[in-house]
């Protein structure tokens, strides 16, 4: 299977483990009819029975770990569109006499339709509001399904009878594999494509991956329809096996268990919830025959201790079990979180930035105006954190804005590149009107932005960080085919190399050091292949060698790849050493604009920052 | 309807929103201060309900439902106790997703143990303020009048607890920001601690009083739960005013959906159809504030 997150070890170890399940799937029927054979009281059906319920059970596990695992969304009405499926067949082949086999090729359709109806309400509603409003759906349908008893037949449930075809247990236990294995295969695909890499970049981090341009909220609503329509395929082969549909399918309960089992199995490997469900069903069957009672219990300590001690599940014990022999063993080379230790600055390639085809290198006619800021405004409440701020950026300028603490440069920021909406005013980009346009928009038109606190993709390579912003600006990420990894890779290295970081590209980018994740973040915005990028506070954090170096490669980047930079900044030595033109902002305004030389010699501009100075001296 | 009738289904629902309130309450203010939401609130009142039911009815119903009040919150703030210093201390800060998970394994464990202790089978306890007061012609239970009254101190009382005392705004402090809290020297491991045991404690007073005038099962764990969510929901999660607003609509809901024979079935979906509204129109609820 493969790793959510590379790993250098262990990856041969994976793919035996995917051969394993694959053959154990593959002779469950003959072992069963060995076992019944030196067993008299074992009974193969049974079985093989189980096994047919875990295929299902991995099948419906996996599509809620694409929103989970995937994409960082807790649902609870995911058992919902499994119920869907489920009925679908059922009434189907009850009212209409359709073939169960057309209705099961109905259901995900169906559940498609009742998935993204259903998805567009829960998008009103961000991460725990999202959840509980998927509860409200939830809720909803269970009880349309509960009540409506001469349609359904309400807690009579619904029945189905096999074509003769797949009444034999053997046969439809194959047939369930395959369609099972057909799912996962699909799934598999998606997870490793481009859109699987949006996908990542959302659950990795919401801001970052609208300000690389992915419109979130499309993407959650894309999962979670296909999630349930794989849930519905699963409630489709339900029915086959129970030849039952019941309401209780749909409450929000039951979806504990593709949680569990996927929680068992680990959330961040694609085959994990597969595993989970084997266990699960074993467990299950193991232990509801002796102790009816207490399966609840046991249940609920694996939860727990999954959640307190094994955050991967059972395919991250290998991991767990490495880090307790470190520990026992005292191993010098223990994790270290900070692997790089600033090395990065020291190697800035500024030839090999330069060559980087990622960053955009038009040419560029001078004098024309990129940006132009137009009277704009911004209160919170009686707070005018920004008022009436015109100003022009010219192409292939450095623009700093300065000002002391709270002179609303940050909110400037945030209401360029759509973190904030305006409150009057507009923003032209481009000849482009972006004014109030969401992130990903405008970063879409060509706004690269490095955030003051740093915004990468923690658990995602230092290469990925970089592959994924490139994919996000080409438009790529909507494709649910091809592998992600593989594109932009020679594209991401270069740039990797050109910023210091090419010896950790396959490090997680947050295990580097804070200096690291600043060359990451700068490195990030230059990705996107902008025409403008904004740089806030790019050098807070670094030493004042780093800062140096970082805004060396910024200004000759800049100067011979075209790039027109707007940043703002505390530090005066790299303002005037790197702008071409200064704007000062006091209290929200704009104070005066100017060359730098014009700036440091204004009166005003040195009694907004002597008066800071004496405020500080005075302790306010 | 008659206003005789609208006045009987009236104080059903606010019966309804009373111990609906009491349980939400704790809901809420559990989030509000330690910012998770509690799987297995509706555990600590199942636990409740049945350790009432089974003291009252060792006792006898009149002293023994008060004995087993007093038992019920004693043992669900002790359990809350135990919960928080084993399992959310050591979820504090982490994705929400892995505080629903660690506190629905402890739903999961307490639902089965009470399976185990108490059986799957209904339970009932006569109730401890027996009567009826008779108005226009339509009879109330003394007991629903009694719920109504006890929601109303309990609401009184949370009121004074958190804008009357130390300890109150301790709460209102870690709301706004625990970080600040924490520097000014007030010890939030224990405040955190002390709030989840108030909580749990108000889950296990709503099914201590639910008890007498509900059958009570091994499957009411959920039921409450949902109905908490979405008052909670409705209401702003974190906003003790909100649960009040969110339990009125929903105990009304409940009780003028049952009644109205067009909606009978559908009771419980107008009370999912109303939480998907407000969260579609004002997605943190009628009182909720931002997330920082």
């Amino acid at each position: 299977m493969t790793r959510l997150l590379p790993r250098s070890r262990g990856d041969r170890l994976r793919w035996g483990l995917v051969l394993v399940l694959f053959v154990f799937v593959a002779v469950i029927p003959p072992l069963a009819g060995l076992y019944e054979n030196l067993n008299p009281d074992a009974s193969a059906r049974f079985q093989i029975f189980l096994g047919t319920s875990a295929l299902v059970l991995a099948l419906w596990a996996i599509s809620y770990n694409l929103m989970l695992g995937y994409t960082g969304m807790v649902s609870f009405a995911h058992a919902a569109y499994y119920g869907v499926g489920a009925y679908t067949v059922a009434l189907l082949f009850k009212r209409y006499n359709v073939p169960v086999i057309v209705g099961l090729a109905a259901a995900p359709f169906v559940a498609a339709v009742v998935g993204l109806i259903t998805g567009l309400v829960a998008q009103r509603a961000v991460r725990l509001y999202f959840s509980l409003l998927t509860l409200a759906i939830s809720q909803l349908l269970f009880s349309l399904v509960y009540q409506s008893y001469d349609i359904t037949g309400g807690d009579n449930g619904a029945s189905i009878t096999l074509p003769d075809q797949l009444t034999d247990y053997t046969t439809l236990y194959y047939f369930t594999a395959v369609v099972v294995g057909v799912c996962l295969l699909l799934m598999f695909i998606l997870v490793r494509s481009p859109l699987g890499a949006a996908l990542l970049s959302i659950r990795e981090n919401r801001q970052r991956a609208s300000a690389i341009g992915i419109n979130v909220k499309v993407y959650e609503l894309a999962v979670y329809t296909i999630a349930s329509v794989f849930a519905g395929v699963a409630g489709g082969l339900f029915i086959f096996y129970q030849q039952q549909a019941y309401p209780e399918m749909l409450y929000w309960t039951a979806n504990a268990q593709p949680v569990v089992v996927s929680l068992m199995g680990g959330t961040n490997t694609f085959l994990g919830p597969a595993i989970g469900a084997f266990i699960y069903v074993v467990l299950e069957n193991a232990i509801s025959k002796h102790f009816p009672y207490q399966f609840d219990i046991i249940l609920g300590a694996i939860v727990l201790g999954v959640v307190l001690a094994v955050p991967g599940g059972v395919s991250d014990l290998p991991t767990v079990f490495a880090r307790l022999r470190e520990r026992f063993h005292r191993a010098e080379e223990a994790e270290a979180p900070v692997e790089s230790a600033g090395e990065a600055i020291r190697m800035f390639d500024v030839r090999k930035a330069l060559a980087s085809e990622a960053i955009q290198a038009e040419e560029v006619h001078s004098g024309k105006t990129l940006l132009s800021i137009e009277h704009l405004s911004k209160r919170f409440g009686g707070l005018r954190a920004v008022e009436d701020v015109s100003l022009e950026v010219k192409q292939g300028d450095r623009h700093a804005i300065i000002g002391p603490n709270g002179a609303g440069k940050s909110t400037l920021f945030n209401l360029l590149t759509g973190q904030l909406k305006p409150t009057s005013g507009k923003v032209i980009f481009d000849g482009r009107d972006i004014t109030g346009k969401p992130p990903h928009v405008i970063a879409r038109t060509g706004i690269g932005r490095a955030f003051q606190i740093t915004t990468i993709f923690p658990k995602l390579t230092v290469r990925q960080n970089l592959q994924y912003a490139m994919l996000a600006h080409g438009g790529y990420t909507v494709r649910p085919f091809g592998f992600a990894n593989r594109m932009f890779r020679a594209e991401a290295q270069e740039l990797a190399e050109a910023v210091g970081l090419g010896a950790w590209a396959d490090l997680p980018a947050g295990q580097l050091s804070h200096g690291d994740q600043r060359a990451i973040e700068i490195a990030i915005s230059l990705a996107l292949g902008s025409k403008l990028v904004l740089l806030d506070e790019p050098t807070a954090g670094m030493s004042s060698y780093e800062t140096d170096k970082a805004m060396e490669l910024v200004r000759r980047l800049a100067t011979e790849r075209h790039l027109t930079l707007l940043f703002c900044e505390h530090d005066m030595s790299v303002v005037f050493s790197t702008a071409r033109t200064v704007t000062v902002m006091h209290q929200g305004r704009v104070l005066t604009a100017g060359t730098p030389e014009q700036i440091r010699h204004n009166p005003d501009v040195q009694k907004v920052y002597l008066g800071e100075l004496e405020q500080e001296e005075l302790g306010a | 309807m008659t206003p005789g009738q609208l006045l009987l289904f009236a104080v059903g629902g606010l019966a309804n929103a009373a111990y609906l309130f009491i349980v939400a309450a704790g809901l809420s203010l559990v989030f509000g201060a330690l910012r998770v939401i509690n799987m297995a609130h509706g555990s600590l009142y199942m636990i409740a309900a049945f350790v009432t039911v089974v003291i009252a009815n060792q006792i006898g119903a009149e002293l023994g439902f008060w004995a087993g009040l007093l038992v019920a919150v004693a043992v669900t703030g002790a359990i809350g106790g135990i919960v928080e210093i084993l399992v959310l201390r050591r979820v504090y800060g982490r994705e929400h997703l892995v505080q629903l998970l660690g506190t629905y394994a402890v739903s999961l464990v307490i639902a089965g143990g009470v399976r185990i202790v108490f059986g799957a089978n209904y339970r009932t306890v006569v109730s401890p303020i027996p009567g009826h007061i008779d108005v226009g012609g339509y009879s109330y239970a003394s007991y629903s009048l009694f719920m109504i009254a006890a929601a109303i101190l309990i609401a009184i009382g949370v009121w004074a607890m958190l804008y009357r005392t130390n300890l109150g705004r301790n709460i209102r402090a870690a709301v706004a920001d625990p970080d600040l809290l924490n520097a000014t020297g007030v010890d939030v491991t224990r405040l955190y601690t002390t709030v989840f045991v108030i909580g749990a404690g108000l889950a296990g007073l709503g099914g201590a009083i639910v008890a007498p005038s509900q059958a009570i099962s091994s499957s009411i764990d959920t039921d409450v739960l949902v109905l908490a969510f979405a008052i909670s929901v409705i209401g702003g999660l974190g906003s003790i005013v909100g649960s009040g607003i969110g339990a009125l609509i929903v105990g009304m809901v409940i009780s003028f959906g049952l009644v109205i024979p067009a909606t009978n079935p559908y009771a419980l979906a107008f009370v999912f159809i109303i939480m998907t509204a407000v969260l579609i129109v004002r997605p943190r609820g009628l009182f909720g504030r931002p997330e920082s």
